[in-house]
């Protein structure tokens, strides 16, 4: 398959402490403000980093579960990925990723508790974004059927 | 103390033939982006993919780490405008992250704003969530 490319800009203003950013999309998709009070103080309706970083990584295990459910012959009805990532000063003060947590809810018809742990498993070590981040941060992953489990 | 971001994303079908949604972000900021494998693997079209908004991520906490590196160094930025393409190779993974960034910053050289783009680079906090990447690559120039 070729190489894919996705472009993101941004322009900053000022210093750290009191200027501001904008965030575009190259598909133009979004256009969002954000500053260091919004990323690390209140949010105040703008985005982060880290909450773009949990977007793409809900974004790409949805994809992978969707993929690991189908290859088993249980394609889902209906995912519900919830992720939250987390950054945390270190030690020597600078501030770091340290981890991120992936909630699942599936509807998938003919599928019980335990094959789906299996599967979500296989999508987390399939999910490109998770394993980069492993590096330096602590990945978790957990899925519940949502429902009334149809497998036996 | 540590700072919590989140997002949802809800599913639908398989992978290939699927659609997916950003419902919502805890912030509000952005909600109801659509997602799907087209849109991720093949030419660009109006949905974002998770490899769009790494790069928004990328490009964002770079702006952000320069700005400091540059204001502790006596230089702070009047305007810094960076790009961030992200490669991806189905089946392989993100290959390369390649920063480019363009700066109107008073008082300072080519070198040291290289410099400068250097340290943040090496040093943000999603540059250090994805040292995986095999390539990230810098370009940086002061605006004429």
């Amino acid at each position: 398959m070729p190489r894919v490319q996705r472009e993101a800009n941004v322009t900053w203003e000022g210093n750290v402490a009191r200027g501001s950013g904008e965030i575009s999309a190259a598909t133009g998709a979004f256009e969002l403000p954000y500053s260091l009070a919004t990323r690390i103080e209140k949010r105040d309706g703008k985005t982060s980093p880290e909450e773009l970083l949990a977007a793409a990584h809900a974004a790409c295990f949805a994809m992978s579960l969707a993929g690991e459910l189908s290859g088993a012959g249980s394609p889902p009805d209906h995912l519900e990925v919830h992720a939250t990532v987390t950054l945390d000063q270190v030690e020597d003060g600078s501030h770091r990723i340290v981890a991120s947590e992936l909630l699942a809810r599936a509807r998938v018809e003919d599928m019980d508790q335990a094959t789906l742990a299996k599967l979500a498993e296989a999508a987390n070590d399939g999910c490109t974004f998770s394993k980069l981040i492993e590096a330096s941060a602590a990945v978790t992953v957990n899925a519940t059927l949502e429902g009334d489990s149809n497998g036996d | 103390m540590a700072t919590d971001r989140t997002a949802d994303v809800t599913w639908h079908g398989d992978l290939m033939t699927g659609k997916g949604r950003i419902d919502s972000v805890s912030s509000g900021a952005i909600g109801g982006l659509d997602v799907d494998w087209a849109a991720r693997s093949e030419d660009v079209g109006s949905e974002t993919s998770p490899e769009e908004l790494i790069a928004a991520a990328h490009a964002a906490c770079f702006s952000m780490a320069l700005a400091h590196t540059l204001g502790q160094d006596g230089h702070p930025a009047e305007e810094l405008k960076t790009s961030v393409s992200v490669t991806f190779q189905p089946g392989e993974g993100i290959t390369k992250i390649a920063i480019t960034v363009a700066g109107n910053v008073p008082g300072l050289d080519d070198g040291g704003f290289r410099e400068a783009a250097e340290t943040a680079k090496d040093n943000c906090p999603v540059s250090k969530a994805l040292t995986g990447v095999p390539e990230i690559s810098i370009d940086a120039r002061l605006q004429s």
